[in-house]
């Protein structure tokens, strides 16, 4: 049986009136990849700060290694890597002294550490950079050297407090392909964003958060599961006759269908061959039409459905 | 020792702003020390004195002979013109003019325009020159209401004023025996002070960052260990500080300090920490480089000004005094003018001082304490 690795029990977290955490409970199993995905301002930080210690909170219980959360739990501490939302690192140290510090806050032998602090410049891939000042460095090998001052000690649990923000695609994809890899060599990972696609491809758990609470947790599956929508189809087509949303709209596992003038747009409820009785419908009424496509529910339509809204604006 | 390893690291990259100040002071001690020697001598100032004896008695040409003896005698033609220009152009210092009827008026009793003076300026050369005249004249008449003669008054003065006393200073024990030393420890808070705010203020500022302390507090290192290992590596700056410049002084001095500059030596010690002190105080605040800067310049010089630093407090009106008292730099300069003579030494009161600036010390690291305490606001304990 999986080991639990953190407990979180009906957190409460108030800012004076405002509730930041609400009865807020969660469990995550050993080798997991947990996701924390909810909008800015949704608890996510707060519920970090909260299980890291940082932040003292109203009402609840934290149980981290099956042993009570304080300030002053140092034996839990050591087995716990950090990466925050900010890029935390001295300015005036170079990259190996810096990992070198962060990693001597753990581990006091120093051939151990050296061994760890190679192993973790190894990992990030900033060989080629070891005395450079982090003012020289790019944003994404920042974030790197991010992410390898919080795991060179070999933490047990890591948690990444979106450590994405503001980090072009390529070295996006690095860290995420590292989380991965750590993940695979035995660390518990727990991934706080607001990007839904970071989240879906590579946590293993989600808990979807709103407003301090827990709106929703599973498995990508399972989360979509529980939405109505399964499918929707669009289909380009132009002026198409008022008596076809009708038609299409009465097709089985159909509940929504909507036409814009240039795009027929179908949402399905379960069922197979969705897309092949739509194109029917439109092929014995001697439509023409242009680009077809299919979408599965992502996370953000979860979010949708069960909040009204939409995880994150367009423009992030 | 990471976290102090950390602080010396950041401490180096900081250097640069803290040397200027080291440095400079120092060039300007080693200047005093060697232009020191000079204020220590006495030298006698002779003044160039154009004469013209319009008695032509020989009671004026002793006057003018009396003149003659510790000045230099110059001959003018008596025209304005040529009078002013050569006072102008100092080729002459003073105009004595002895009036008609000196003598007969000097043996009459009369004491009062008897002579005219024409000079420049105001020099104590001149002043005194003014003086001896007025005093020559009164001293004749004075021995001649004593009953002697015209001729034998003027003997008589002539005597009298030729008399010279020899003067012997007994001092009390100074702390040191040249006056520059005791100016190196008069302008040392500024340096003091500037150093702590450029060198420690930044670097606890840096260690104190909040995205650090988060990680920091993340790790399994404990608080009070990296409480500890900050407080070392910020001891042993200000120790290091303090030490440079007590070797300077060393050096500077000629020899090991002696007597009561170990006193003086004391008290930059207490200093040191009240600069350290008010350089903790001011990282408490999120400001930056430049603001930092800003500061130092406001508490230094503004302590220096106040406090009797730059300016000697004699100097000071009452109302700038009782203000500076409510700065630690004063409580520095009374006990450093205590222990160097300026004012009369006492060892209570030595003493009473140097514990008025540990109190400056307390209170700041006190409010120090308050307001990181109010800023953190980190979790110690959770309430159910």
């Amino acid at each position: 049986m999986e080991n639990t690795v953190v407990k979180i029990d009906g957190l409460v977290k108030r800012y004076g009136d405002l509730i930041a955490l609400d009865h807020f409970s969660l469990e995550i199993k050993e080798g997991e990849v947990f996701g924390l995905l909810g909008p800015n301002g949704s608890g996510k930080t707060t519920t970090i700060n909260c299980l890291l210690s940082l932040l003292s909170f109203d009402k609840g219980d934290i149980q981290i290694f099956g042993k009570e959360m304080a300030p002053t739990s140092y034996d839990i501490k050591k087995d716990i890597g950090v990466i925050m939302q900010n890029v935390a690192v001295f300015d005036e140290l170079t990259v190996y002294e810096n990992i070198d510090y962060f990693c001597g806050l753990y581990i006091t032998d120093k051939a151990e550490r050296k061994k760890c602090v190679d192993e973790a410049i190894r990992f990030v891939g900033l060989d080629d950079f070891l005395k450079f000042k982090p003012k020289k460095l790019s944003g994404g090998l920042l974030r790197r050297l991010n992410i390898a001052c919080g795991i060179a000690h070999k933490p047990k649990l890591i948690i990444l407090d979106e450590p994405t923000v503001a980090v072009d695609p390529q070295s996006r994809n690095k860290i995420l392909e590292g989380i991965q890899e750590l993940n695979a060599k035995g660390a518990t990972v727990i991934y706080t964003s607001h990007y839904m696609e970071e989240v879906e491809q590579i946590c293993t758990r989600i808990a979807i958060m709103d407003k301090g609470k827990k709106i929703a947790e599973g498995t990508k599956d399972q989360l979509k599961r529980m939405i109505k929508n399964t499918e929707t189809i669009t289909v380009e087509v132009l002026g198409l006759p008022e008596e076809i949303v009708p038609q299409v709209s009465e097709l089985p596992h159909v509940y929504d269908c909507r036409y814009d003038g240039s795009r027929l747009t179908v949402c399905c409820s379960g069922g197979k061959h969705n897309l092949i009785r739509v194109l029917d419908v439109l092929q014995k009424n001697d439509l023409s039409f242009g680009r077809v496509y299919t979408e599965l529910p992502t996370l953000n339509d979860v979010f949708l459905e069960i909040t009204g809204k939409a995880l994150r604006d367009k423009e992030d | 020792m990471q976290v102090f390893k950390a602080f010396m690291k950041v401490l180096r990259t900081r250097l640069s702003s803290v040397l200027p100040y080291i440095i400079v002071f120092l060039i300007i001690s080693v200047m005093m020390s060697t232009m020191g020697g000079a204020d220590e001598k006495f030298t006698a100032t002779e003044m160039t004195v154009c004469i013209f004896d319009e008695d032509d008695t020989p009671e004026s040409r002793a006057l003018a002979e009396l003149i003659a003896k510790d000045n230099e005698l110059v001959e003018l033609e008596n025209d304005d013109d040529v009078i002013l220009d050569s006072l102008y152009y100092t080729s002459v210092d003073m105009v004595l003019t002895i009036s008609k009827g000196y003598s007969e008026r000097l043996a009459a009793g009369e004491t009062e325009g008897l002579l005219t003076t024409k000079h420049i300026h105001d020099s104590f050369a001149v002043a005194y020159m003014d003086q001896l005249l007025s005093e020559y004249v009164v001293t004749v008449d004075s021995y001649m209401a004593a009953g002697q003669d015209l001729s034998e008054a003027i003997a008589s003065t002539e005597r009298t004023l030729s008399q010279e006393t020899e003067v012997t200073v007994v001092s009390e024990e100074t702390m040191s025996n040249s006056e520059y030393f005791s100016n190196y420890f008069r302008y040392l808070p500024y340096i003091i002070i500037s150093v702590m705010l450029n060198g420690l203020c930044p670097v606890l500022m840096v260690m104190a960052r909040k995205d650090l302390r988060y990680r920091t507090n993340c790790s399994s290192i404990r608080l009070s260990s990296v409480s500890g290992q900050t407080f070392l590596a910020s001891a042993a700056f200000v120790g290091a500080v303090w030490l440079i410049f007590m070797v300077a002084g060393v050096i500077l001095n000629g020899g090991l300090f002696s007597g009561r500059a170990w006193l003086a030596v004391l008290n930059s010690l207490i200093f040191s920490l009240v600069a350290a002190f008010t350089a903790i105080l001011v990282s408490s605040f999120d400001v930056s480089d430049n603001v930092v800067s800003l500061i130092t310049q406001i508490i230094g010089l503004g302590m220096s000004f106040l406090c009797g630093i730059f300016v000697p407090m004699e100097m000071l009106s009452s109302g700038v005094l009782t203000a500076a008292r409510f700065l630690p730099a004063y409580w520095y300069v009374r006990a450093n003018n205590m222990i160097s003579g300026v004012e009369a030494f006492s060892g209570r009161d030595v003493m009473l001082f140097m514990g008025i600036e540990l109190a400056f010390a307390l209170a700041l690291a006190v409010i120090t304490l308050l307001i990181r305490r109010m800023k953190y606001n980190r979790a110690e304990s959770v309430t159910a």
